[in-house]
């Protein structure tokens, strides 16, 4: 048992579940919460997921209840609705959205009352119940999904034979959220399916209140969004799939493989179109490579991120780039039987080097378990595992520096770098990828 | 703060006759020519009614609810003999944080200095009784009252509750919190409720510091809104709770108690169960069972 958590990679729940709600289309989230939360969330937390600190209706600005010892002692729920009566009134969104924080979980707020009574006047107001002390941010984005899936979705849509759910892409502490969910879109619409993405810009409404009528739900993480997929599947009797994160050309063709096997996409075709995409792919590569050689720019790496990066980068680089890999340290706490499911989806893949993959949450512990493994380098190939690279979040900088290594943030926290739209799932997403790799290192030339 | 101003807490089980206690306790120190505040901790706010003719007053908290900011002349009314009265309040049963109500209003008598402006010598905090939370053991932690004492009787679950708070008195013991001045024994009328308490009190490290019989001048007085110590001055149950005053005026030294584990506590109450059925059956017991 952890008895602390030194800089954690995640927020809390009622961080990860804003991120989220507030990544819904054409939302207004309501924080019943004390006044410090929303600080908290727009910088250490959207600061941190690639400067994304702002939003329509995000970051600072945003309705919340800000509740002072007042609502505390005599309840927050006048407060409450006070809050959605005005913001019914000026603000303009097709679903409010409201979020509870530790204060009024503690004091025990009938926050359910008050929204189901919005709900029977026939406004679109539906809640989740988000305090910070159940559980992180990963936990928050699946309490919005399990609000949505139950009070948005509408249950009996007729199945459309091409429609697909994707989920598991938590907005925010994925930094790369928005691309990853258009890449992983992209993928699927090659094997002819229509996507809802639930979040991002190409997500509407509507097509999440018809998300019943697809054929299966694509889980792109074996972690997160996974119980929300069971209760889906309870309500609405869609069946779900779970999957690596597809970063890059290797992950993208098992991906499309085992999707398109899954959903009775003729073999065929699948591998027409892994062809045509790798071809393409190999006409952007091949200018580099000659510079790929004469630079060695093959290096020892160490891939540090939580459930759906960790791995999803390390088998990138040792599939995509020909790298080494050699640890891998997944930064959640995990449940032991979690834990040994992302180690078996490793087992029988050839092209994937001997590896340690390791479970550390608090980065002091990852700092020492890397160091103890590396000595820093005076630029030859004097140690086995030199030069080595580090691909892991901004607060993985020290490590790299104490190695005298490479660095680039990929996994959050990302505060040094900014993202907008960049995404590394798919073809195009491993171009991406290999560029930023390869830019980090050799900027540090 | 110029003078050592004596505060206390009356802790004990919801129903076991607190309130009672502490506002004949309040009037009777008025008596002896104390300058005297009661407290009530209870969202009830019903601590003080007996000694202002069974009327509420607004509490600290609804006060503050309605303007934002209280003066010390809104919060504070005097009762009988002067007695200066003060009811925390709290929320409806059932919405917000009344543990926190109590934090809130016993930080506003802080902040507004009302026991210095008025020269009070004795502070009585009538509590809620079993300490839910951390809110409720406000007046027994932070140096807020220096001297606890509980109310019981004999009933189990009465001495339960007293053993619950010994809990939270040691807790907050080693970090300058308040001491146990002792037990006040209510509503004593079967002779062996009296050994009951006593002998509690012995295996907790305590003592009793006055034996509160069961009266019906009690419930005429509480029927007239008015403490018996008002109403019947000079009935004997008035010179029980005078001479209880004048032992919490003299009062000086608290100790750490030693509460009971509760499985321990549960075997001590299944012991005088055997014990009671024997006499019930006839078997004559000793003395010191009150028989």
């Amino acid at each position: 048992m952890l008895s602390s958590i030194e800089s954690p990679r995640w927020t809390c729940a009622l961080g990860g579940a804003l991120a989220a709600a507030a990544a819904l289309p054409r939302t207004i989230p309501v924080m019943h919460s004390g006044p410090g939360c929303a600080a908290n969330f727009a910088w250490t937390q959207n600061g941190a997921a690639g400067l994304q600190v702002a939003g329509r209706c995000a970051g600072l600005s945003f309705p919340a209840t800000n509740m002072q010892e007042g609502e505390i002692v005599f309840g927050g729920a006048e407060r409450l609705h006070e809050q959605l009566r005005h913001t019914l009134q000026i603000m303009d969104g097709d679903l409010y959205f409201v979020l509870t924080g530790c204060i009024p979980e503690v004091i025990g707020d009938d926050v359910e009352s008050v929204v189901s009574g919005y709900a029977a006047a026939g406004k679109p107001v539906i809640m989740a119940s988000t305090a910070g002390f159940k559980g992180n941010s990963y936990f928050g984005y699946e309490q919005v999904l399990k609000a949505v899936f139950q009070k948005i979705v509408r249950p009996g849509s007729a199945a459309k034979r091409n429609l697909v759910n994707i989920w598991g892409i938590p907005p925010m502490m994925d930094v790369f959220w928005r691309g990853n969910l258009r890449g992983v879109e992209e993928l699927l619409g090659l094997l002819g399916f229509r996507v809802n993405t639930f979040f991002g810009g190409q997500a509407s409404l509507p097509s999440i209140a018809n998300a019943a009528a697809a054929r299966l739900n694509i889980v792109l993480s074996d972690v997160y969004g996974v119980e929300a997929a069971e209760l889906f599947r309870d309500i609405h009797g869609v069946d779900f799939i779970t999957s690596p994160l597809p970063l890059g050309a290797a992950a993208s063709d098992r991906f499309l493989r085992r999707i398109g096997r899954r959903l009775e996409v003729p073999a065929k075709k699948i591998e027409t179109i892994i062809q045509r995409e790798n071809k393409r792919r190999y006409d952007y590569l091949e200018p580099i490579i000659d510079v790929y050689n004469d630079m060695e720019a093959q290096r020892y790496a160490i891939v540090i991120g939580d459930a759906n990066y960790a791995c999803a980068l390390a088998d990138f680089l040792a599939e995509d780039m020909g790298w080494l890999p050699e640890l891998t340290v997944i930064t959640d706490v995990l449940a032991d039987d979690i834990k040994a499911g992302l180690l078996r989806q490793r087992e029988g893949r050839s092209l994937i080097p001997a590896q340690k993959i390791i479970f550390r949450s608090g980065s002091r512990e990852i700092l020492e378990a890397a160091a103890d493994d590396w000595t820093p380098s005076n630029g030859r190939y004097s140690k086995r595992s030199q030069p080595v690279f580090v691909l892991g979040s901004s607060l993985d900088r020290n490590l790299a520096q104490t190695l005298g290594a490479g660095h680039l943030s990929v996994s959050f926290p990302v505060s040094n770098r900014a993202v907008l739209n960049r995404g590394y799932t798919g073809y195009g997403g491993g171009l991406l990828l290999m560029e930023d790799v390869i830019s980090a290192f050799i900027l540090a030339r | 703060m110029g003078k050592d101003i004596k505060q206390i807490a009356i802790y004990g089980k919801g129903g076991i006759g607190k309130s009672t206690t502490s506002s004949n306790i309040s009037a009777a120190l008025a008596k002896l020519g104390c300058r005297v505040m009661q407290v009530g901790c209870d969202p009830k706010s019903d601590s003080t009614n007996t000694l202002r003719d069974g009327k509420y007053i607004p509490t600290v908290l609804d006060t503050l609810r309605a303007k934002g900011k209280v003066r010390a002349d809104e919060i504070v009314f005097e009762g009988f003999n002067g007695v200066y009265c003060v009811e925390a309040g709290g929320p409806a049963p059932g919405v917000g944080c009344a543990g926190r109500g109590i934090i809130t209003a016993v930080e506003q008598l802080k902040i507004l200095k009302v026991f210095e402006d008025l020269n009070i010598d004795i502070v009585l905090y009538d509590v809620l009784g079993d300490v839910v939370c951390g809110g409720f053991a406000v007046p027994i932690r932070e140096g807020i009252a220096k001297h606890v004492f509980t109310v019981t009787s004999s009933d189990f679950m009465a001495i339960y509750a007293a053993n619950n708070l010994f809990a939270g008195i040691q807790k907050y013991s080693a970090s300058g919190g308040a001491l146990l001045g002792g037990v006040i024994a209510n509503s004593i009328s079967a002779p062996y409720s009296k050994s009951i308490v006593d002998d509690f009190a012995a295996r907790t490290g305590t003592r009793v510091i006055e034996y509160v019989p069961r009266s019906m001048t009690v419930t005429q007085a509480e029927l007239q809104g008015k403490t018996v110590v008002e109403s019947a001055p000079d009935s004997d149950q008035a010179k029980v709770y005078l001479r209880l005053a004048q032992n919490i005026a003299n009062h000086n030294q608290s100790q750490a108690p030693s509460p009971l584990p509760v499985a321990e506590l549960h075997e001590w109450a299944a012991g005088w169960a055997s014990e009671l059925l024997k006499m019930e059956s006839g078997e004559v017991r000793e003395a010191a069972h009150g028989i």
